[in-house]
Parts: structure tokens; sequence; C-alpha cells
């Protein structure tokens, strides 16, 4: 039940740009674009390649799923997307910000403000309690401890784990580790939310409340997503979907001509 | 990130390997302690050697006599510097001298009521005695409009018995200590014998108006008068001595006065020119300097030395004693310190372990948003945690050391007070000063950073997509 469905671009006209003479027609900035990116590993004396030239656009408030089978290198795509590892060729902007321009030290800073990230093992840090886990991006950030535990306790509620705030995540299941994965990829608001098999390891029942609840939280806040999985009925969630084959995109132009402006 | 939060991180993170962390603490704690203890026993020594050197003599006075003058070993180099109301005048020009005076000293038989014993009597300038640390007990100093009046130190009065009461008694009674405030106003007879004909002699009366305290044990058997009425006691002493004789010593002189010694070997030497003897007599038996400071006493005693003096004072013995106690020092604190360096080693080992264990963790917090800094902060946070709290226990174990230590050696020194060595309180041979606590513990700190540096950047360059890949 593949669900091919282009989105309005509705939401896309909220995000403006500062400076911009008001009211005259403006073209929206992609949130996120990828030029050609390559990638390469070295194993030995051979050299693999594992991404082939990926261009993608994501427009502001898009939900875009990229579909595959593992080892199809969607990962690397994410992480490289995400500024966690370095394009071998290729350009990768977010917002406008071109992600080879930022130095590895002020790449913590910039996803910080810019990636949310949720992630197939949750990621949770064993030793936090599940609110110290939704508000770990805000301690980096600096933010005093009353003001970003207020905002995980609301964060935490919404997700439906207003009770478990003082637990540990070994104490809490699956689904339960998942929101509060969630919860931390929301909490201070990025524009960008990556998702990588956010529902790898749920049974079906709880993959279908994730996926609802990432997707209201998504939409309710205007952001990005870039689901990122093999699962075809969860790829189905998206706005769009596109699928990748041996480090390629499958007719990326033909979904950008088809859907967008 | 904030500061507190980087400190309650790192600080949980220390305590998840509960034992791992105590024993790398224990390694810190017993190299500080090690240290610590190591410099308070050297402190310590030092300052109880100086404290029962002063008991002994002020380490503020210098001594110089006429005489031989010796070298560091104690061979006579020549003949010494005389001393005369010229030297007064050059000794008091030296910067750092803060008072002196010269003295003469006579000695003879003296009665005191019944009591029978023998004195020491030394001239000073009376005027000089506060600025020289005469400090009293009992009484008044003497005053230059008095005639034989005198200042007794505070054991003068042991060297007077009653020999109708020893031999009802037995000779034990000798021994027995004696009121010093029993000689405040009393009158002394003492009879001088000249020395060229010993069968002259002459009595001269005088007054005890003071009874020096006992913090200085150099003048307890002495007694004190003013320069002009012992002048005239030794210039009946010395009528038609020739140069080349031998002083007379009595019985009374006491063998422990360090000064005596000295003074007998010098005067035993034969090295005496042809001077005349008029002009010789009328020469100072000593001169008394006072310094400004212990600093002042070695440098100034040294320098005289150099000029040809006979100079000698509490203070030379301090270098001996500092060279010691930096060599103890130095062992004791080498010893500490390679301690410490083995517990360094073993904060590097535990935290580059716990970046092992954490590397998945170090990469989430890398991929939400966790800068260099913020990384390198919370892992030195926990290796300074661990130099601290090692430390803070190692100070705590210091001071149950330096405790020990003192109560152990105050038990032998106590006894062998009753055997009738030294005086006064027991000294701690163990002293940790502030500063050395203080030092102490900001130095393991130190040693926590220095040693969380490399796992730190371990951690830093850990990649973060290696840390998080689904394994």
């Amino acid at each position: 039940m593949l669900r091919l469905v282009p989105r309005e671009g509705k939401q896309g006209s909220q995000e403006k740009d500062v400076g911009m003479p008001q009211g005259m027609p403006q073209p929206v900035k992609p949130m996120l674009q990828t030029k050609n990116v390559i990638k390469k590993y070295r194993l030995g004396s051979q050299v693999v390649p594992v991404l082939n030239g990926i261009t993608l656009e994501m427009l502001p408030g898009e939900v875009v799923a990229i579909l595959g089978t593992s080892g199809c290198g969607k990962t690397t795509f994410l992480n490289i997307a995400a500024g966690l590892e370095r394009p071998t060729g290729g350009e990768i902007f977010i917002h406008g910000h071109a992600l080879n321009k930022i130095s590895e030290k002020e790449m913590a800073a910039f996803r910080r403000r810019y990636i949310g990230f949720v992630f197939q093992l949750y990621n949770l840090i064993p030793s936090l309690t599940a609110l110290e886990n939704a508000v770990l991006p805000l301690i980096f950030e600096g933010v005093p401890a009353q003001i970003r535990e207020k905002r995980g306790r609301e964060l935490l509620q919404a997700m439906g784990l207003g009770d478990r705030l003082r637990h540990k995540p070994n104490e809490l299941s699956g689904g339960q580790r998942q929101r509060i994965s969630l919860a931390r990829a929301m909490i201070n608001n990025p524009r960008l939310i990556f998702a990588d098999e956010p529902t790898g390891n749920l049974d079906s029942k709880t993959t279908g409340e994730i996926l609802q609840l990432l997707l209201a939280s998504v939409r309710e806040r205007g952001q990005t997503l870039l689901l990122v999985t093999h699962d075809p009925e969860v790829a189905a969630y998206a706005d769009r979907i596109v699928e990748m084959v041996d480090g390629r995109l499958l007719f990326p132009q033909a979904a950008a001509e088809n859907n967008y402006l | 990130m904030l500061k507190q939060d980087v400190l309650i991180l790192a600080n949980r993170n220390l305590w998840r390997r509960r034992a791992r962390t105590i024993l790398t603490c224990l390694g810190v704690l017993i190299g500080t302690a090690s240290i610590v203890v190591m410099l308070s026993l050297g402190l310590g020594l030092r300052e109880s050697m100086e404290k029962s050197l002063a008991q002994w003599g002020s380490l503020n006075i210098v001594r110089i006599y006429p005489g031989m003058h010796f070298d560091r070993e104690g061979n006579p180099t020549g003949e010494a510097r005389r001393l005369h109301d010229d030297t007064l005048a050059e000794l008091r020009a030296i910067p750092g001298v803060v008072a002196l005076s010269p003295t003469y000293t006579v000695y003879g038989e003296a009665t005191l009521g019944r009591k029978r014993g023998y004195l020491t009597l030394v001239g000073i300038d009376l005027g000089a005695m506060p600025e020289l640390e005469f400090t009293l007990a009992h009484g008044r100093l003497p005053s230059a409009e008095e005639r034989f009046t005198v200042v007794a130190g505070y054991q003068v009065i042991n060297n007077f018995w009653d020999e109708r009461a020893m031999r009802r008694q037995g000779m034990y009674h000798q021994y027995e200590q004696q009121d010093p405030a029993e000689l405040l106003d009393q009158r002394l007879r003492l009879t001088i014998n000249n020395q060229a004909n010993y069968e002259r002699k002459q009595s001269f009366n005088m007054f005890v108006v003071g009874i020096l305290d006992e913090k200085n044990m150099e003048r307890s058997w002495e007694v004190y008068g003013s320069l002009r009425d012992i002048k005239r006691m030794r210039d009946f002493m010395l009528q038609g001595v020739n140069n080349q004789q031998e002083p007379f010593y009595g019985p009374g002189m006491v063998a422990l006065q360090p000064r005596r010694a000295v003074e007998a070997v010098s005067a035993a030497a034969p090295a005496r020119g042809s001077r005349g003897r008029d002009d010789r007599q009328a020469d100072y038996d000593s001169i008394l300097l006072r310094t400004k400071d212990v600093a002042a006493t070695k440098r100034i005693s040294a320098a005289l030395r150099e000029q040809g003096f006979n100079a000698w004072s509490m203070a030379d013995g301090l270098e001996g004693i500092e060279r010691t106690s930096r060599t103890i020092q130095a062992i004791l604190g080498g010893i500490g310190g390679i301690t410490l360096f083995v517990a360094a080693l073993g904060i590097t080992n535990t935290m580059i372990m716990s970046i092992y264990e954490r590397t998945r963790e170090i990469g989430i917090m890398k991929v939400i948003g966790a800068s260099f800094a913020d990384v390198r902060a919370m892992f030195l946070t926990e290796a300074a945690l661990i130099g601290l709290f090692g430390g803070i226990f190692g100070l705590g174990l210091s001071y149950g050391a330096s405790a020990v230590v003192n109560k152990i050696s105050a038990q032998y020194m106590q006894h062998g007070m009753m055997m009738g060595m030294g005086s006064g309180e027991a000294l701690p041979i163990s002293i940790i000063p502030p500063w050395l606590a203080l030092f102490a513990v900001v130095f393991a700190v130190l040693i926590g950073l220095v040693s969380g540096l490399y796992p730190a950047n371990r951690a830093i360059k850990l990649s973060p997509i290696v840390a998080i890949r689904n394994e």
C-alpha cells in the first residue's frame, strides 16, 4: 500500500526569510538539499562505493521517507545529511547552510539547533532518567535546570509518559523508550527531524502508535521529517517516498518535478 | 553546557562504577597522604629542632669571643680578632644588628646565707639588656644608678647548697630543685681569688633584684651585673696575671654551657703573641650581639667568622638541621611523588576504560549536540573529581597519621624527659599547616586533570557514527 501523496506546500510558506519584502511571492527555500552526494569507503585496498550521487530536496514541513533494503546506504545518507560524516563528494545544505562550510567544532551546536534524531535503538543514556534524557540537548545548550525540566515535563506528558519522568530507560518498555527519544528530538524545536528506523525494534501495534505520535508532533510544529526505513508500511506515513537502491535514489528528479512548483 | 550540569553528570558517571572509582581514588589517597605526611614530618622535625635549639639560647644572638679562630671542622686557623671599643663600633655598623653589649666575666665562690656555691658573674651593658632578650621571671633588671645590683639566671639557685643540711640528708639533696624566687632580694657574697696569686682574695656583696625566666637555658646558670661593677672584680681577679698563663676555671663551672668548651680550647692554645698584657687585659671577654631575625643571625655570624672573629650563634646549627631536614623531605617527598605518579596512571587507566564502556553514550551525546568542549569538560571533570576525592580523603588520612606519629613521638619524648633530658612540652614532629592541606588537595585535583587529558582527547576524537552503529 504505497501512498505517494503530493502535499500542498502550504506550511512551507510559513518559513519566511528575514529581510525579504513582505507580501511578495517568494521562492520556497528548501529545508534540506543534497546535490550529487557521493560516499566511498576504503576497505583495505578496495574502495567500496556506498552513495552514488544522491540529489534530494525537502521543503519545509515536508515528510519524506527513504525506503530501501538494509545495506543500500540509507543510514549513511542520513549520517551525511546530518553532518555526522563528511561526504566524499557533493554538497548538502540545511536551511541554506552549506554543511561543508561548518567546522567540526561548530557542527555540534549546529545539529543541536537544527536537527532532532530518532534512532532504531532509542539511544538513550542508561544512567539518566526519562526526563533527563529528554532534556539532554537543552543541557548541552546550557539551559537552566528549571526551565528545561518544565519543558521536558510538558513534552513527556504530551508523549504519554507523564508518570514515568523519574524512571531509567531500562525500567521502561520499547515503546516508552521511543517516546522519550521522540521527546528528546523535539525538545529544542529543531526544524529538521531525522528518524532512522524509528520502529525497527517495536511490535506492529506500538509501531503505529509511535509513528502517529511522530507525525502528529512534526505536523504540529511544522517540522520537516526525513524517515528512513526498510518497511513500506512505515514509509507509507510520509508525504513522499523515495526508494534507494545501491546508493542511488530511484527517479528523484521525476518525483521533484511531479510534486513541486 | 552549564558548569553545575557538567559537575552533576560527571559525578553521577563516576559512581556508576563504584568499586573502580573507589579503588582509583584509593591510589590518589595513598599518594596524597604519603606526600603530606612526608612533608609534614620534614616541617615538624625542623620546627621542633628549631624550638629545642631556641630553648638553649636565642636564635637572634651572636656571641663573639677572643682567642682562636676555627674553621668548620674545628681546626684552629689562627688568632681571632680582639674585642675592644673599636670593635664595638665596627660591629654596631653592621646592618641587621639591633643591639650589642660587651661582657666581662668573673667567677668565684659565693655564699647565700648558709648556702655556698660557685658563681659565674657576667658584666653587661645594662641599657642593652631588654634588647638582648633578657626577660624576667621575678623582680626587675638592675639599673645603671645602682651599684652591685644583679639579676640571676633561673637555675643559679641550684648552684647553692647547704653543706650542713647535705651532710644530714645525704648527697641526693644536692639534686633537688630549689625555688629560683628564693634568690630574689637576697644578698650574695662573692669571693674572688686573684689568679696570679691564689692566696689573695677579695669579697664583693651583691644584691639580687631580679630572676631571669627559664626561656634561655644558656643564661640560666649565670648572674648578670653592670659592666662597671664586674670590671672592678675582674681587674682584681687578673691583677698580675701573665697572658701566657691559662685562666683559672673554678670548680663551679658548669659543663652544660657549650661556649665554655670553646673558650677553654682557645685559651689553652699556645699562639699568644708578645702583645703587652695590660692592653690585652682591658679587652672584653665576649660581645653579645642581637640581630633582627634568624636569617640575619646566620648571615652575620658567618660574615664575622669570615672577618676573623671567633663568632658563634645558636642559629649556626640550624644550617645543618635545615640541610638534614631538606634531605629527609626530598627523600620522603620523592616516595610520595612516585606513589602519586602511579596513582595518576591509575586515573588515566580508569578514564580510558570508562570511555571504552561508554563509547556508545559518548557517540549519542555528540549526535544530540554535545560539543567538543562539553565532552572534554565532562571527562576532565570526572578525572579531576577522582583527584579531589582522593585528595580530600588522603588529607584526612594524613591528619590521622600525623596525630598518631605525634602521639607516639610524644610518648618517647616524655619517656626521655623522665630520664632527665630536655624540658618543656613534647613538640609535634609532624605538622600540617593550612597551606600544606590546601596544596595537597589542589595538587591532587591537578593530577586528576592532567591524567584526564589523554582520555578526554580520546573521547573527543571518537567518531559518533562508529559509536552509535547498530550492532
